[in-house]
């Protein structure tokens, strides 16, 4: 895996190490579905069978029209839903095997989640929002915490803000918030649903070109959603989803805006 | 209003009936409980206004004598000069085989048309059997068919005069009826009637008053009073009916008083449960208001589905409340009327049919506050347009701005409720009004110190990022938190308020039975406790109980009713043991206590009860007109003691002051026997209930452990319905804050299925759910205690003693508030189970796309 060589300003050895045994257990594709079909009870199948792999530090964008199952796609990679045919592997470890505490464990470890509608902890602070993924996923101890997540805040331009609740931030900052809490404990793979869908397309561009520069210095993989074939071209690859499967889209670069 | 509104806001009850129908069982817990109680206090009432109405009939006066009765021959010179509007009474309890306690009442039937006819149903009874056969009696009406006898059983009646086997017969088949279709068999009958008639003759046999009367009842104008009473030998009284009623009614009323305060609780809790689960129900829907807004759909419209569905889930759930209420009503009456045998009158209360007042009381309470807490919401959802508008975060901050309101007006209250109880204003009824002011200040301070209790948590937990989610939620929903603790604190502080009173109580009587009996043994007559009072033993009897038991010492003591200026009074007659003043719990004496044995002796002088003193308010030096041996004298009041013997209260009178110008009273109500140090009282015993079986009167040997289980029996009941409507109460509040925790979890899904994202395993949101149920739990608890406390102390200090004239000391009974409180964390625990368990099964994509 390539993530251990990235440069990722005032990471140490400790946390590191950390990151090591996390994630670099194993080295072969951080996503990979085989097949795998989806229907919502009682209703006719969304994913016919879907059959992808994300390389480690590969970020994947995918587009289609609305309500051909690309969200559903991200839940399945999530762990959040199951397939009902077909394999999801994440971080080589087959999800259909695990069973729901095992699966919440791999992907607290392995995944960060950025949602359209951003999905802040109204109870707690823009910090301890941010400290949430360190606490559930690692056992760093208190200081420790604080210090990642105050480090990460600052990455995203918030370092000043992280006293306020979630409800006195701007969308965009809200969002920011966000893409710091997906990437605070180092996951292996963002998984991010039309992360800019709430918001203005100057704010989008910004937040867009934020998670792109977050990804890349953490060096984690991306699969994203977007309905912006602008935004997708700027990534290594573009997949549409059509009838319920994914295919590569007939021209990755030089698409229209 | 359109169809698709309609559903739109009906839909609910398909996509969450858990909810929905919880909202329903609110409304029928809360209408139930309160229509319960109603009914049970009422049933109280009735039966003893019934039991008046009954034993008096229609009389206006009644010419009353000694405990022992009169010579019947007064009764005929009395007609012989021309009072014909009289009608001879003999009465008294008696036991049946199965244990029930009846009140027979001999009357003369050729006599009695006027008096009782429409009461007891006597003016078309069977009388003829009465008078010409012996040993008959008529059981009330509908006795026969609740026992399942044919038209005639014999029985075997257990009174004063001993064991006597007596002819049942049914009214109605005398009447050549079908025993099904009794004429006048309605309500009247069925309630309170209690009263077995028979024969003059007869109950003389059963109730050992050969040749006496008890009273004559009479019909006077108001011209003939004087005359009357002014012919009267001696040994008579002539009494107005109603001051005979008086000190019952009196009674019954602090009886119903204290149901009351209950059912104004129990009203209290149900109005939280049902309030905040009607809110909850509209809430919920809050964006489905914002939604039809903002399609264009009028307020006018949305306010008509409100409307509906409050008014739907009202009205069915006061009429299955109603229902549901009328069934727990049988339970709680058979309480009452127990209580109400115990104590006062043998009384059957088979049934009772709510009152308009309860029912309006009801209805206003399920279907006006189901509109209401409805309506609130909806009208606040429907006036902003905007989905953004209509969020919780506004609602929450306004909840927060009415908890500092509140508390404000909250300490008002607890002043004015403080200010009553010091200056002592308005007695009884002041005292349940400085209860509800305390009550009511304390509740409404509790969601300013719960906001403030949990900000304080949710410092202290700082950097906890998971119990902080947890506490800061519960503070943020503060409008759902604040309700739902508020109705457990409550139902938690009147459980400890009743523990405390109930203890101190019970505690004070046991010592005081422990002091008032200070014989080692006691020979009463062999009748039912509560026929005790009227039965005798001879007088002559002191030397033969000393030579069977080789006593030290012999005492007796007689109560008996007796005219005084204060109307009718227990009066008690004692030949006391020579130390027994040292016994005696006096509270304060007139004289030095070394002197008080020899004045109650020598001089025209009583002691009275602390009851007595409060209901008929007197004290020290004041003086009493009694009807002693020889007629009326005044006696002072030199010592008041402490006695619960007798809530209406008595005077105590030591025989020589009592036979001082006449004869002693015939008769002995019980002897009190001392055995020398070290004497075997079994052995005593044994020779004494030999000797005994030897006379014609049947007597009991009893020892104080005995008299003294009795006694605590009869209190326990007395307060086992407290004890159950602790446990009603408790339920509603238990089921109010599963409601609450339900609403808070629901409310919280989407921050839930967002943390289970970022990695909580299904267990840390079930811990996350019952850490809020046990905040609120432990919260509720710490704050009964104080308020519990405060309640006891005051229905010890100002509401008993007002109402009993009873004192007691406060005992804390820290075991009960230690079970209390474990009890409310625990049931808060308990309901955080249904919505932790909901929580952590829940799926995860539906609830994280719901609109924020
Ligand atoms: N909870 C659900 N129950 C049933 N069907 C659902 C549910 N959620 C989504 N669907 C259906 O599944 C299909 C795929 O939905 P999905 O949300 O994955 O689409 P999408 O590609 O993300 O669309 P969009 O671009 O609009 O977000 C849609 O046709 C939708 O109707
Ligand atoms: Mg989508």
């Amino acid at each position: 895996m390539s993530t251990g060589t990235t440069q990722h300003p005032g990471l140490n050895g400790q946390q590191k190490a950390d990151r090591m045994s996390e994630s670099s257990s194993f080295s072969g594709p951080v996503l990979r579905l085989i097949g795998a079909a989806f229907a919502y009870p009682g209703e006719g199948e969304v994913l016919h069978g879907v059959d992808f792999e994300l390389a480690p530090g590969e970020r994947v964008a995918i587009v289609g029209e609305s309500g051909s199952g690309k969200s559903t796609l991200l839940h399945l990679a999530a762990g959040l839903e199951a397939a009902d045919r077909g394999e999801v592997h994440l971080a080589g470890e087959a999800l259909a095997g695990l069973d729901e505490a095992a699966r919440t464990r791999l992907r607290r470890a392995k995944v960060g989640i950025v949602f359209q509608s951003f999905h802040l902890i109204p109870t707690l602070t823009v910090l301890e929002n941010v400290m949430l993924p360190l606490e559930l996923a690692t056992d760093a101890n208190a200081a420790e915490r604080r210090e990642r997540a105050g480090r990460q805040l600052t990455a995203v331009g918030l370092g000043d803000k992280g006293d306020r609740y979630p409800e006195a931030l701007s969308g965009g900052e809200q969002q920011r918030v966000a893409i710091a809490r997906a990437l605070v404990h180092q996951p292996a793979l963002i998984l991010a649903d039309e992360p800019t869908g709430n918001l203005d397309s100057r704010t989008g561009e910004t937040i867009f070109g934020l998670l792109l520069e977050q990804v890349r210095a953490t060096g984690c993989s991306l699969l994203l959603v977007t309905h912006s074939h602008e935004l997708a071209g700027r990534l290594d690859r573009v997949l549409t989803m059509r009838d319920g499967v994914l295919q590569l889209s007939e021209a990755t670069e030089g698409v229209p805006a | 209003m359109s169809g698709l509104v309609l559903r739109a806001w009906l839909r609910d009850w398909r996509r969450r009936p858990l909810q929905r129908v919880l909202t329903l069982i609110g409304v029928i817990i809360g209408v139930a409980v309160v229509l319960a109680v109603d009914l049970a206090n009422q049933s109280a009432q009735r039966a003893f206004d019934r039991s008046m109405d009954e034993v008096a009939g229609a009389a206006t006066h009644q010419v009353l004598g000694p405990a022992s009765g009169f010579d019947e021959a007064f009764y005929r010179d009395l007609r012989m000069a021309g009072w014909r509007d009289a009608a001879p009474i003999v009465e008294g309890p008696a036991r049946l085989p199965d244990g029930a306690t009846i009140y027979v009442l001999g009357v003369d039937p050729l006599a009695e048309g006027p008096f009782r006819g429409a009461a007891s149903d006597i003016g078309d009874a069977p009388v003829q059997r009465l008078v010409t056969e012996p040993g008959t009696i008529l059981p009330p009406a509908g006795w026969f068919r609740a026992s399942g006898e044919a038209h005639e059983a014999r029985r075997v009646l257990e009174a004063a005069g001993g064991e006597h086997e007596v002819t049942l017969i049914d009214r109605a088949a005398e009447r050549d009826e079908g025993p099904g279709e009794e004429a006048g068999d309605g309500a009247a009958d069925d309630m309170g009637a209690s009263l077995w008639v028979t024969d003059i003759a007869t109950a003389q046999v059963l109730l050992d008053r050969l040749g006496r009367l008890d009273r004559i009842d009479l019909r006077l104008a108001d011209n003939e009073v004087e005359a009357l009473a002014a012919a009267l030998p001696a040994e008579l009284e002539l009494v107005a009916v109603e001051s005979r009623g008086q000190a019952a009614r009196q009674l019954a009323q602090a009886f119903r008083i204290n149901l009351t305060a209950m059912s104004l609780l129990a009203l209290l809790i149900a109005a939280f449960l049902i309030y905040n689960t009607q809110t909850f129900a509209v809430l919920r829907r809050r964006e489905v208001i914002a939604s039809l807004r903002l399609v264009g759909v009028g307020r006018r419209a949305i306010f008509g589905v409100v409307l509906l569905e409050a008014l739907l889930v009202g009205v069915i759930g006061t009429v299955l409340g109603a229902l549901l209420g009328v069934a727990l009503a049988q339970v709680l009456v058979a309480q009452v009327a127990q209580t109400v045998t115990d104590h006062f009158f043998a009384v059957a209360v088979t049934g009772v049919t709510p009152r308009p007042l309860a029912l309006a009381a009801v209805f206003l309470l399920g279907v006006g506050l189901s509109l209401a807490a409805a309506l609130a919401p909806a009208w606040e959802a429907a006036r902003a347009a905007s989905p953004a508008g209509t969020g919780r975060g506004g609602l929450e901050r306004r909840a927060r701005g009415w908890a500092a309101w509140l508390a404000l007006a909250a300490i008002i209250l607890l002043l004015a409720g403080v200010g009553m109880i010091v200056t002592g204003a308005g007695a009884l009824v002041g005292g349940f009004v400085a209860l509800f002011l305390l009550i009511a200040g304390f509740v409404l301070l509790l969601p300013w110190v719960l906001a403030w209790t949990l900000r304080g948590l949710a410092a202290l937990v700082r950097g906890v990022t998971l119990p902080r989610i947890a506490v800061r939620s519960l503070e943020r929903s503060l409008s759902r938190s604040a309700p739902a603790t508020s109705a457990l604190t409550l139902a938690l502080a009147a459980a400890i308020g009743v523990a405390v009173m109930v203890g101190s109580f019970r505690g004070s009587v046991e010592q005081w039975l422990g002091q008032a009996l200070t014989s080692d043994l006691y020979v009463v007559p062999a009748a039912p406790a509560s026929a005790r009072g009227g039965a005798r033993l001879p007088e002559g009897w002191t030397a033969g109980l000393v030579a069977q038991s080789g006593a030290v010492s012999v005492s007796s003591g007689t109560t008996q009713e007796v005219v005084s200026d204060r109307g009718l009074v227990d009066l008690y007659v004692v030949r006391p043991h020579g130390d027994w003043l040292q016994y005696l719990p006096l509270l304060e004496t007139a004289v030095p206590r070394e002197a008080l044995g020899a004045r109650l002796a020598a001089d025209d002088a009583v002691l009275v009860t602390e009851p007595f003193a409060a209901h008929h308010d007197v004290g020290l030096g004041d003086r009493l007109s009694l009807a002693a041996a020889g007629g009326r004298r005044a006696f002072e009041i030199l010592g008041i003691y402490r006695d619960y013997g007798n809530p209406q209260g008595t005077v105590l009178m030591t025989q020589a002051a009592f036979a001082r110008g006449g004869a002693p009273p015939d008769g002995v109500g019980s002897f009190g026997l001392r055995l020398p140090e070290g004497a075997d009282a079994e052995q005593a015993v044994e020779r004494l209930e030999a000797w005994l079986a030897e006379q014609q009167r049947a007597a009991l040997v009893t020892r104080p452990g005995d008299i003294e289980q009795e006694s605590m029996a009869i209190f326990d009941r007395t307060f086992a319905i407290t004890h159950l409507l602790r446990v009603i109460t408790l339920v509603v509040a238990f089921i109010a804050i599963l409601g609450a925790l339900i609403a808070l979890q629901m409310e919280r899904a989407r921050e839930f299925a967002t943390l289970r994202s970022l990695g909580l395993l299904p267990g840390g949101v079930r811990g996350l759910v019952v850490l809020q149920g046990g905040v609120l739990g432990v919260f509720a608890a710490l704050a009964a205690i104080p308020l519990g406390l405060g309640m006891g102390w005051l229905l010890i200090e100002v509401i008993n003693r007002e109402a009993f004239g009873w004192g007691m000391d406060l005992r804390l009974p820290w075991v009960e508030v230690g079970e209390t409180v474990l009890l409310g964390v625990g049931a808060a625990l308990l309901a955080s189970v249904i919505p932790a368990w909901r929580m952590a099964r829940m799926r995860l994509v539906p609830a994280l796309r719901e609109v924020p």
